[in-house]
């Protein structure tokens, strides 16, 4: 039998299945999150991948926004436990983790069995999220995936405010009509989540190993803006995106052992 | 006596409606003060022959405020002006207005332009609580309150007829206390929402009704066979924690409230008024005595978070919950040192956001959720 993690995004959804081993069968991420198809979709592809039938799934456990909404799940547990878990399987060592999620970011400090110690999330305001980042590439006319190759380029990042992504909208609209180059707008923007990250990890005090999590972690100009603001070395896993599912699909995975051993 | 659960079910209607209760106040032929948090002296109000009563604001999106209050404004105040400019507060006589604040500086001012119609009694707490003339200064600033409530109501307030208020009001925030110690022995059956009910109902009772209505409470959980209950505890912080919603995540979750520094909720109720050689003298001697709290300036600034320190660990919880009130920037001042100090007394803390202008409350839910889980 299997276990499964899905993670029902704001803006993505991502699911991992598990053999009864704990060894990852298939993994698998659709663009768009809750409230579309795209649960549905990625939890077909993903059993597609691995080549089985919900029915050969003893359990699965669904995170992330949408997490209430998926039909037939066995259970659910918050985000945050579900990246701390998954970063903590990819990443061992890892005591702090940065997730910055379509619409909020995450800082938690984790032990040393991936179990949340502390952590912070902002609070209604999509500064310094994915949807900041989406927002600011749309002003730029670019895809949100080519803000990291152009901020590379940069030799003067712009100024850009964290305070606010409506504030930081007019910014940018104002850094184009005056001409200054795409490559330092995206590096001002990337700066500017670093910014505001960076301050959520003061809050919860930064110890390393860190690791980010996450789709956003995949950008690596906004990786390296963040390892400037904290000054640490910040990893990141190939598979950041997949952490919440992979979370999500070893509590499932533990949840299915403890059952069959308790129905012999 | 009446059971647990239909107390609680009472403490519940008067939470939820206040306006009913202000309906009966008035057609009884009494005069209602309102009174903005925190530490409005209302047993001048009392005093006076007058019902005050406590505005919390409410949930809503607001549309009138925003002429005289911009976005960026305590998320409880402009729902407060915007409840006041749509007529919800129409059958109060006056409001009370302690300006606590930078928002309460502008918010008198909006307050005497977007509601005309309803007298605004505005008075200032001094902060710089140390200096010898603070107190006459404090006296002088509730003589005038006093002449206010006088006008109003035709009564003279005598300093008999204040100091009995006063007692009935030390009265009141022992019988509070004396709930919330024992609400702890019964949390199977008291639920965050249905503490959280208890408190804001007793801020929209006279204060005797109050006092027989909470002793009554307390009295009938006494009466039931002590819960031990095997969850996770949390102490609250923070101006409000509401909507129900809110609250209802942490029964969700099996998480229990065993006590709370939410100045709509215990806050008010931890410092008695001092004796002194006059009911206006306790009055201002009682601004003195507060501690902890994000509205009075403190020197020794772990203070608040010591205080939260040693609340959680006596009531057996692990974690302090900042209900953080959307742009509340005395609550924002004193966060950062009141984590530092809980982390150092080994406990967990995390915020969760406040906002009276949205029902949206699912980080709550994720954050609270995340805290029960580990």
């Amino acid at each position: 039998m299997f276990a499964a993690g899905i993670d029902i995004g704001s803006t993505a959804s991502k699911a991992v299945i598990l053999d009864g081993d704990g060894q990852v069968k298939a993994k698998a991420t659709v663009p768009i999150g809750t409230g579309t198809a795209g649960p549905e979709r990625v939890f077909g592809q993903v059993m597609e991948l691995a080549g089985i039938a919900r029915d050969d799934v003893a359990w699965i456990t669904a995170t992330g926004y949408g997490r209430f909404s998926f039909e037939g799940i066995n259970d659910q547990k918050s985000e945050l436990s579900c990246h701390a878990k998954g970063i903590s399987h990819l990443l061992p060592g890892t005591r702090t983790i940065i997730d910055i999620g379509g619409q909020d970011i995450k800082v938690m400090r984790i032990g040393d069995k991936g179990q949340l110690l502390n952590f912070v999330m902002n609070d209604k305001c999509a500064a310094g999220t994915g949807r900041f980042l989406d927002t600011m590439a749309k002003v730029l006319d670019v895809e949100v995936s080519a803000l990291s190759g152009l901020s590379f380029q940069a030799d003067e990042p712009a100024e850009i405010s964290s305070t606010c992504t409506v504030f930081a909208e007019s910014e940018v609209i104002s850094k184009l009509a005056a001409k200054i180059r795409l490559e330092n707008i995206a590096a001002g923007i990337h700066k500017s989540v670093a910014r505001r990250v960076a301050s959520l990890v003061q809050r919860v005090g930064i110890q390393p190993d860190v690791a980010m999590s996450g789709g956003v972690a995949l950008n690596s100009g906004l990786v390296r803006s963040l390892e400037e603001e904290v000054r640490c070395h910040i990893r990141v896993h190939e598979d950041c995106q997949l952490a919440g599912a992979l979370g999500a699909a070893l509590f499932a995975l533990h949840s299915m052992r403890n059952c069959e051993s308790y129905t012999g | 006596m009446a059971d647990v659960k239909s107390l609680l079910a009472q403490f519940e209607e008067i939470s939820k409606n206040p306006q009913k209760l202000v309906k009966e106040y008035v057609e009884a032929g009494e005069k209602v003060i309102a009174c903005f948090p925190i530490y409005t002296p209302q047993p001048l109000v009392t005093a006076a022959g007058m019902v005050p009563m406590g505005i919390w604001g409410g949930q809503c999106n607001p549309q009138l405020a925003g002429k005289y209050s911009p976005i960026f404004t305590c998320s409880l105040l402009r729902s407060c002006l915007e409840f006041g400019m749509t007529g919800v507060y129409k059958d109060v006589s006056a409001v009370v207005m302690p300006i606590i604040c930078d928002t309460f500086r502008g918010m008198n001012s909006a307050w005497r332009a977007g509601v005309p119609d309803i007298r605004s009694i505005t008075f200032i707490y001094p902060q710089n609580r140390k200096d010898p003339g603070a107190r006459d200064f404090l006296i002088e600033e509730l003589k005038a309150v006093r002449e206010a409530l006088e006008d109003i109501s035709g009564n003279t307030v005598t300093n008999e007829k204040l100091q009995t208020a006063i007692r009935l009001y030390n009265r009141k925030n022992a019988a509070m206390r004396a709930f919330c110690r024992t609400a702890n022995d019964h949390l199977d059956l008291v639920k965050p929402a249905d503490r959280h009910h208890v408190m804001k109902a007793v801020t929209f009772l006279k204060p005797e009704r109050a006092v027989e209505m909470v002793s009554e409470l307390t009295a009938a959980l006494n009466a039931e066979p002590v819960h031990r209950f095997a969850g996770k505890k949390v102490v609250l912080t923070g101006i409000t924690c509401e909507p129900d919603d809110i609250l209802g995540y942490f029964d969700q979750c099996g998480v229990a409230v065993v006590g709370d520094d939410l100045a709509q909720e215990s806050r008010q109720y931890r410092t008695d008024y001092p004796s002194a050689n006059s009911g206006m003298e306790s009055l201002a001697l009682h601004w003195f005595g507060v501690k902890g709290c994000s509205s009075a300036h403190d020197d020794n600034n772990t203070a608040r978070g010591d205080m939260l320190a040693a609340m959680a660990k006596e009531a057996g919880a692990d974690c302090v919950v900042l209900c953080m009130m959307r742009f509340c920037e005395i609550e924002e001042y004193d966060q950062p040192s009141v984590i530092t100090q809980l982390e150092k007394a080994g406990l967990m803390s995390f915020s969760i956001d406040i906002d009276q202008s949205t029902s949206d409350s699912g980080q709550a839910l994720t954050k609270i959720q995340a805290y029960a889980e580990n």
